[in-house]
């Protein structure tokens, strides 16, 4: 996996443009859209735009930011009227290479929690595995219902510079987005219904209805009574919205830890009418918080009991704990080769360059060069624990540097990628911002991988930061059904 | 299926959100009784029955110590005072975190309502208190109660979760219009030989007024006796406020609840009150004792929130609790 480093990128000029092609014309399908902007006139763009954010506020889609104060601050989502169009033809491949790399991370788990083939054959390295914060060397041995370890996933998908879609990150143990997925469609179609009549956008909403199906399919005592629980860390948690969103969508309860009680290996919910059997659970908290009697014993925000209860086999969890070790910066590297293991095949999608810095080489050459690199923590996420080598100063430079030799098996270190660019709306302008794509893979009984998914937009002039949690904003994904729509 | 921890916070909001308006109350109509009253009875006479309706004249003088109870004394001690655990501050700030518990359950437009009452109110309670603009603020208090249930009326579901919401609204004001009897018959009625003569015509008013009954009784009995006004406030089942009224709310309510035992405590409480209610009329009332008949309604009342703890809030400790 030792890739050369890359020359300094300059963004923008290198980065793809999803929109316009190199001769400033728009791309075929987004020709339809062009034309009716430019007869709509900015004037109807702004009274849309008005429109779209009095939806989202009266209808309170909003995320919490993390600050000081103990109660978060409420935001209201940000959202970008023009929509992200993906033909079929370029969907496709996302499609198979999503599905074919969630088939292989679940072998994989079932794998490092069984024999450990994978290790024996020194495919993976075992002191990776083991020495990852997020493997549970609790759970080995236990068999998930129907063999399943990972039920949801939101794969962070990139376009490089040559317009070929990489997958950034995998996120496997409680991605969330999939709310904001839903309510931009929602406000869409609402405030461009004559965009739609234009195009054949494949539909997302039935997302929820995928999800409890394949909940429902892992009860232990059968799918029809299935009793399936969202479980929460409650009101402070910044995808609160999400998991209220979810458990109505699904018309599922939504409970926290304290409403949860463990008896003889069985999970009950506390109710007004006494105990009441859970068979599936739909946590929203991380493995380190789920059960203080396996996991962190101060947590307060799990259920005692519950892993002998999964382990029992009484009660499904999803995803099940031990996920976190497939979606481990540190092991991304290694998932081509893991897919090549298990199934046989080719990747469909290609990985970003990664330089594994437990590697002695590898490690040198990045700290030789940290200023065209970024640096990342391998078992962080939304944006946090990273260094973008091209906007970071000598002294984070220096912090991190310090850090990676400290603990080489806690980063990596990967080039810049220009993600690919979008036309937006903002403040009456229509400018170029930097994207990626989060779509959304369920796994029951089948795989579904929900044509779409959440399009993040780095609302600072030339920032390549996306999250939410880091001020970024979002746009409705389109993805055609119609096939004559050709692209380039 | 109701979660016990949604059913107990929808029940403490609506305990709450009525405390807010009653103690408001009391203290509105104290102030406007004493503007209108003719001859004084000194400043401690006047203020000291609130602290007893509301059951705080042990903290209040642990709050004052032996300071003299005075007006503005008593209207910080029952509005703003941080250390009364049932000031109207205290309690608008408990509906409020109650409200937040189960925001997933209730409507937009009721969350906002509790919401706002916090972020409008909490700062000027916390100051000390102009007698003179404390009317204005208790009437604000009120109506802003008053729109919660106006919006819990024509936004929430009448399921398990409305029962609980009726359940606490209820018990709060039985509770509360059994201690303004209890206290201010004792004070307005010390001989019981004077039982059915008119006496202060004001006081009564300020009474009922405090009851929000003062227009409807004076239609349904022609002058103000002692013996009808017991009737009207605790045996009316038209009046919104009556005891009567609210034990029937909270049977209906149970019902609407439902239980899981063939023995249901609660229900059984709820019929104990009922009960003692149907074996009174207003003359019945005074020959076995006003006061004793109140407080056995209030020790009534206390069993249904303890027979509401054991059987819904606390379900999963009981006997029969697995219900798989």
């Amino acid at each position: 996996m030792a890739t050369a480093l890359a020359a300094p990128p300059s963004f923008g000029a290198a980065a793809y443009h999803e929109f316009y092609r190199d001769d400033f014309e728009p791309r075929a399908h987004y020709r339809p859209l062009w034309e009716h902007i430019r007869k709509a006139g900015q004037a109807l763009l702004s009274d849309k735009v008005r429109e779209a954010h009095l939806t989202l506020h009266t209808e309170g889609v909003t995320f919490t930011v993390y600050a000081n104060s103990d109660e978060g601050i409420e935001r209201v989502w940000p959202f970008d009227l023009l929509p992200r169009i993906i033909t079929a033809s370029e969907w496709a491949p996302i499609e198979a290479g999503l599905a074919q790399r969630v088939r292989a991370l679940n072998r994989f788990l079932e794998d490092v929690y069984g024999e450990q083939r994978i290790l024996r054959d020194g495919v993976v390295p075992a002191e990776l595995v083991y020495g990852g914060r997020d493997y549970r060397r609790e759970i080995r041995g236990i068999r998930p219902p129907l063999g399943i370890y990972i039920h949801i996933s939101g794969i962070d998908v990139v376009r490089g510079a040559d317009g070929g879609y990489l997958v950034l990150e995998d996120n496997l143990r409680t991605p969330s987005g999939v709310s904001y997925m839903i309510e931009n469609r929602i406000v869409e179609r609402r405030t461009l219904p004559e965009f739609f009549a234009r195009y054949r956008v494949r539909r997302v909403e039935h997302y929820p209805a995928l999800l409890l199906q394949a909940l429902r399919e892992l009860s232990p005592r059968g799918g029809q009574d299935a009793v399936v629980v969202l479980l929460t860390p409650g009101v402070y948690n910044s995808a609160y919205f999400e998991h209220t969103f979810l458990a109505h969508e699904m018309g599922i309860e939504l409970a926290e830890g304290r409403d949860l009680v463990v008896q003889n290996d069985v999970v009950y919910l506390k109710t007004t009418h006494g105990l009441q059997r859970v068979d599936v659970l739909y946590r929203r908290i991380d493995d380190d918080y789920l059960d203080p009697l396996c996991f962190r014993p101060d947590s307060t925000l799990g259920v005692a009991g519950i892993i002998n209860a999964w382990r029992a086999g009484n009660v499904a969890i999803v995803n099940a704990p031990g996920t976190g070790i497939a979606d481990d910066k540190a092991v991304y590297p290694y998932v081509p080769d893991i897919i090549r293991y298990y199934l046989g095949e080719a990747p469909v999608l290609r990985n970003v360059p990664t330089w594994r810095m437990t590697v002695s080489d590898e490690r040198e050459r990045v700290l030789g060069d940290l200023e065209n690199v970024v640096v990342k923590a391998v078992s962080e996420s939304g944006g946090y624990g990273i260094l973008i080598g091209p906007q970071s100063t000598a002294a984070q430079r220096a912090e991190f540097a310090a850090q990676v030799r400290a603990n080489p098996r806690n980063y990596i270190a990967q080039p810049v990628i220009p993600l690919s660019r979008h036309l937006c709306y903002l403040d009456g302008e229509l400018e170029s911002r930097h994207i990626d794509l989060r779509p959304f893979v369920i796994q029951g009984r089948e795989i579904h991988v929900v044509p779409g998914g959440l399009t993040r937009v780095a609302l600072t002039k030339g920032s390549l930061v996306v999250n939410s949690s880091q001020g970024g904003g979002s746009k409705d994904t389109w993805v055609l059904s119609d096939a004559a729509l050709a692209d380039r | 299926m109701l979660l016990s921890r949604i059913a107990e916070s929808l029940y403490w909001m609506s305990r709450y959100l009525e405390r807010v308006d009653s103690t408001a109350r009391l203290v509105e109509i104290n102030l406007l009784h004493l503007l209108e009253a003719e001859s004084a009875i000194g400043e401690a006479a006047e203020w000291r029955p609130l602290l007893a309706i509301c059951g705080k004249e042990a903290l209040y003088t642990g709050t004052f110590g032996s300071a003299e109870i005075t007006g503005p004394r008593v209207i910080q001690f029952l509005m703003g005072e941080r250390s009364n655990p049932g000031s109207v501050r205290n309690s608008m700030r408990l509906a409020r975190e109650n409200a937040r518990a189960v925001r997933d359950r209730i409507s937009r437009e009721m969350w906002e309502c509790v919401n706002e009452l916090w972020l409008r109110y909490q700062e000027l309670l916390a100051r000390p208190p102009i007698p003179e603009r404390a009317v204005a603020h208790c009437r604000t208090l009120r109506s802003e109660v008053a729109r919660f249930h106006g919006h819990t009326s024509s936004t929430m579901m009448r399921g398990e979760a409305f029962g609980f919401y009726l359940l606490g609204m209820f018990l709060e004001r039985a509770d509360m219009t059994a201690r303004i009897m209890d206290v201010k018959y004792h004070l307005l009625l010390p001989d019981l030989a004077l039982v059915g003569s008119p006496l202060d015509y004001y006081q009564w008013a300020a009474l009922l007024r405090s009851l929000s009954g003062y227009e409807a009784f004076r239609r349904r009995f022609p002058s103000l006796r002692p013996l009808d006004v017991a009737d009207f406030v605790v045996l009316d089942g038209d009046f919104p406020r009556s005891l009567r009224f609210a034990v029937d709310r909270m049977a209906q309510a149970l019902a609407r609840v439902g239980s899981a035992r063939a023995d249901s405590p609660s229900a059984r409480a709820v019929s104990e009150l009922s009960e003692l209610l149907a074996k009174s009329d207003g003359s019945a009332l005074f020959e076995a004792g006003l006061h004793e008949f109140l407080q056995r309604f209030l020790a009534g009342i206390s069993d249904l929130h303890g027979a509401l703890q054991r059987e819904y809030f606390e379900a999963h400790l009981g006997d029969a609790a697995c219900t798989t």
